[in-house]
């Protein structure tokens, strides 16, 4: 009937959206160049918050603090650490944050968050050192990120279906035409560009350097064809290796551990080139409105019962050396880590903190592989 | 005071001759009124937009470099959103990935709304809800599902083999633009639907009953009435599904694989882990502009074959 | 009607399509529930035995309850408001010839284009930079945003080609503008409204980025479940969730339309 009418009006709506938007962007410039970290969102008053992962908003890895206050702290949480960085970034104040060591860099660099100060954690003196000695993490001996979970990045791989043919277990899996299609692979450069590294064997110290950089670019896109995808969520990967989509997959130590308790015939690879050893931790955010309740919320994360949670349940290694102690060698092989966990920090490959254009350069070249370029 | 004269209706008798006057003139300019009507919507969107809005055209003007944003004027971003040969691709493929999904969910959609806009006679909100209700469990629950049906050791794959009809599972149907196009398809069903039945459902019978009575038989009372009084709700519908998935990018990072992604998880990335928001809003701007343009390409289109039914 | 029955009377095929339709939307939701009592953490085949482990876990689950809980009020709030701001908009355009209302529609139809990351991250900047507190409220606000449009849409279908004429006698008859619109024009579509907030609650329910950067310490069911992906060990839970609220919402539907018994289906009062 009036269908005209109502067609133009949408058309018209539509057409003269730009012109709205040449008067908005006088006021944009301004909305724009404000800082980003203005007064700051406060996730929510009195209480203090920890910025994380699901799963590690649970009362088991804050006993001290639950303790000592009746509750455990306010949680607000995220899927992937990035989209954690950018809702700060853009004005989102928590007290403590979740990064993983290679992002440390970045996340400094941001100019969002303050270091720790070691006094205030009784745990201190039991965290393993080769875990917070990163370069730039810490300042006047004081740490941006106290560590609390480490483990290791490396090939989850169903031993039904992948046949090693008596060869000992190497990256060379994830490269393997064999399983053409079957490959899964982490979609964050953090984790995917580091093992392509030790695939093609270019030491950590040079990563950076233009030769290694083409280097690692040329196994990637090698592999590229053999993925059947890059994800970012564990889940995905367990779920692949359990139904038999994939027959290996880039993963973290969890991974296998999960696998193996539900019965699904796989095996957490040691390479012989090594693993990827990863750790993430707790970082105070700058304008922390409880900055003594923050280092009781670390002070709980690197404490033994927290630790003991991380080991047995996540079956993650973690930065408290007391921790093990609880733990039999076998129960801790098994899960690949060891009674002396600088055994496994010293046989895996370390990131090495990059620079921003180092880390923009590898994030910009990964993209471009996985969408085919 | 717009807004509550036309709220409160007529004037009160007791008013001053002048504002009655003022009064009488509100009721006689439509545009006027209309305005006063559309007041509190049009309010609360552009002052909740505009900030938004400004804030994604200034940034694309920007410069990003490490994590400050220079504030200073340049088309640099546009330069890299057209010539990156990445964009280009990734456009066609988010468009031909969007405008199936859009066009398929809409064709599939149309005989289920017709149906209960003129077959079901009795509890109709049943059905209405009943198409609604699957998409009320988590969109993540419903793709693992999906993985389930469409993987390689799928249901679909599995039944085919059995069937005999084909030798190897089928690879495609999983972690590829198809996959998709079909979780798409399946997520925004009630989207396509609801606004088609809305259409059909206030179409006045004695129309039908009229083109009837001129002789015309069911596929001619069909395109003749029906479909035409029916197209706002198809083209709502294109829209509503077209826009929305053009801008989609949780499918393709679950679904997807390496082949599946589309142009919003490049904006997504440029706002998180590439760290470049000024080129990430110039793509976006991008994006919105190209979408306007075909919507009004459809509004075209819709507008052309209904004058051709009519 | 008798004459008109004529048109509708039972379309065989239709049926055996709408049915095979109704197949396509429920065939992957219907896995939820077998999975739900799957003695596996995953969710393939084949099945691994029976348990209702899940089902515990998930009663037992608090932070779930609360994020569910939270879904429901953020999406029942935004689906009202965004269905009471949508009726403005769509009656106003429909029925009145307005001048210069071209421009003004594209301002509300904004948040359909802009990507949700880009309107999260803007409002989030927004709302730091004047000091807001984020909670529910914040989330409600910017679902309400991406709503209208959806709303307004629906409603544009719903309301074109409204017989003017119907509204003029009741304000003849006395009525005010707004018994007019409640005793004339919300009958007729009714429609619309219930498809404007079935479609709203649903974007909000399953909404994810924008309720991420909006959200505080109070968790919405998406921002939970997407949370679960690093520990698959509590998506079975998330499952039994799916599958119950599945269930449940099956049940309510059913008992309400049972309760009715004798009345006809309120969206036919469109063509009485």
């Amino acid at each position: 009937m009036k269908i005209r009418d109502q067609v133009k009006a949408f058309k018209d709506g539509e057409l003269s959206r730009r012109d709205m938007l040449a008067g908005l962007a006088a006021v944009g410039v301004g909305v724009a160049t404000v800082p980003l970290t203005g007064r700051g969102a406060r996730a929510a008053a009195g209480d203090a918050t920890y910025f994380t992962w699901g799963g590690y908003d649970i009362p088991d890895l804050f006993q001290p603090y639950v303790e000592k206050h009746g509750a455990p702290p306010s949680f607000a949480t995220f899927g992937g650490s990035e989209e954690a960085l950018t809702k700060m970034r853009a004005g989102f104040v928590v007290d403590v944050a979740h990064p993983c060591n290679q992002a440390i860099p970045r996340w400094v660099s941001t100019g969002l968050f303050q270091p720790a100060d070691p006094a205030k954690l009784s745990n201190w003196s039991d965290v393993i050192p080769s875990l917070y000695q990163l370069e730039g993490n810490v300042v006047d001996g004081k740490p941006y990120m106290v560590p609390m979970d480490w483990g290791q990045t490396s090939i989850t791989y169903r031993t039904d279906m992948v046949d090693l043919g008596g060869e000992p277990e190497s990256w060379g899996i994830l490269w393997d035409e064999a399983l053409k299609g079957r490959i899964g692979v982490i979609a964050s450069a953090g984790d995917a560009w580091w093992c392509g590294a030790i695939y093609a064997g270019v030491p950590f110290e040079e990563i950076s350097t233009d030769e290694s950089f083409e280097k690692v670019a040329a196994v990637m896109r090698e592999q590229r064809p053999l993925v059947r995808t890059y994800t970012d969520d564990m889940t995905t990967l367990q779920q692949a290796l359990a139904s038999g989509e994939l027959m290996a997959a880039m993963t973290w130590n969890e991974t296998a551990t999960v696998l193996k308790s539900e019965g699904v015939p796989v095996k957490f690879a040691e390479p012989k080139e090594g693993a990827l050893t990863w750790v993430c931790g707790a970082i105070i955010h700058k304008d922390a409105p409880n900055v003594d309740l923050a280092h009781e919320i670390i002070d709980s994360l690197i404490s033994v019962p927290s630790g003991e949670f991380m080991i047995g349940e996540y079956g993650y290694g973690h930065s408290n050396i007391k921790a093990f102690d609880s733990f039999t060698s076998e129960q801790l092989a098994d899960l690949g880590l060891s009674k002396n966990p600088d055994d496994v920090l010293s046989a895996g490959k370390f990131q090495i903190p990059q620079t921003q254009e180092f880390e923009t350069r590898m994030n910009q070249e990964f993209e471009n592989i996985k969408a085919g370029f | 005071m717009a807004d509550s004269a036309s709220l409160s209706g007529p004037a009160p008798a007791a008013s001053a001759s002048r504002s009655a006057g003022l009064a009488r003139t509100f009721r006689r300019s439509e545009t006027l009124r209309g305005y006063a009507l559309l007041s509190p919507t049009l309010l609360v969107m552009a002052l909740a937009m505009a900030a938004p809005t400004a804030m994604t055209v200034a940034l694309s003007f920007f410069i990003q470099t490490g994590f400050e944003i220079e504030a200073t004027f340049s088309l640099q971003n546009y330069q890299k959103v057209f010539t990156n040969p990445i964009f280009e691709a990734l456009f066609y493929r988010t468009l031909w990935i969007s405008g199936t999904c859009a066009l398929a969910t809409v064709l599939i959609a149309y005989p289920m709304a017709y149906y209960v806009a003129f077959h079901v006679h009795r509890r109709k909100l049943v059905w209405v809800i009943l198409m609604t209700l699957p998409f009320w469990t988590s969109y993540l629950l419903r793709v693992f599902a999906w993985k389930v049906v469409l993987g390689y050791n799928g249901a679909i794959n599995s039944g085919l083999m059995s069937l005999g009809l084909i030798s190897e599972p089928l690879e495609f149907l999983l972690y590829s633009p198809e996959a998709v196009i079909i979780t798409l398809a399946h997520a925004w069903a009630a989207f396509a639907i609801l606004p088609i039945y809305v259409s059909l459902e206030k179409i006045d019978k004695s129309l039908l009953e009229a083109a009837a009575d001129l002789g015309d038989g069911p596929m001619a009372r069909f395109f003749r009435v029906t479909l035409p009084l029916s197209m706002p709700g198809v083209v709502a519908a294109l829209f509503l599904i077209f826009i929305p998935t053009f801008g989609d990018f949780v499918t393709p990072a679950l679904v997807g694989g390496p082949d599946g992604l589309m142009l919003a998880n490049i904006v997504q990335k440029l706002f998180g882990k590439l760290n470049d928001w000024p080129l990430g809003s110039a793509l976006s701007i991008s994006m919105m502009a190209v979408v306007t343009c075909l919507c009004l390409a459809i509004l075209w289109l819709s507008r052309k074959a209904k004058e051709r039914l009519i | 009607m008798s004459r008109a029955a004529a048109f509708y009377r039972p379309n065989r095929p239709l049926l055996v399509y709408a049915v095979l339709y109704l197949a396509f939307l429920y065939a992957p939701v219907a896995l939820l529930p077998v999975f739900s009592f799957n003695d596996s953490i995953y969710a393939a085949f084949p099945l691994q035995g029976f348990t209702t482990q899940w089902y515990a876990d998930m009663f037992a689950d608090e932070a779930m309850h609360g994020a569910l809980w939270n879904s429901v009020k953020v999406g029942a709030v935004a689906a009202v408001f965004a269905t009471i701001l949508g009726v403005f908009g769509a009656k106003a355009i429909t029925r009145f010839r307005i001048r210069g209302v071209k421009p003004v529609l594209g301002v509300i139809m904004l948040p359909l284009v802009i990507p949700p990351v880009i309107m999260g991250v803007a409002l989030l900047v927004l709302l730091s930079q004047s000091g807001v507190q984020l909670s529910l409220i914040t989330v409600t606000i910017g679902h309400i945003l991406i709503c209208v449009p959806f709303s307004i849409v629906t409603l544009m279908a719903s309301f074109e080609g409204f017989d003017k004429s119907m509204e003029e006698a009741a304000a003849d008859l006395g009525d005010n503008s707004w018994w007019a619109f409640w005793r004339v024009t919300f009958p007729m579509v009714f429609p619309g409204i219930l498809a404007s907030l079935l479609l709203c609650f649903t974007i909000s329910f399953d909404e994810f980025i924008m309720a991420f950067f909006l959200a505080g310490t109070e968790q919405t069911l998406p921002i939970f479940i997407y949370g679960q992906l690093r520990f698959p060990q509590r998506l079975p839970g998330v499952l039994a969730l799916g599958a119950m609220i599945l269930t449940a919402t099956f049940v309510i539907v059913f008992l309400a339309q049972w309760l009715r018994g004798r009345s006809p289906g309120v969206a036919q009062s469109g063509s009485e």
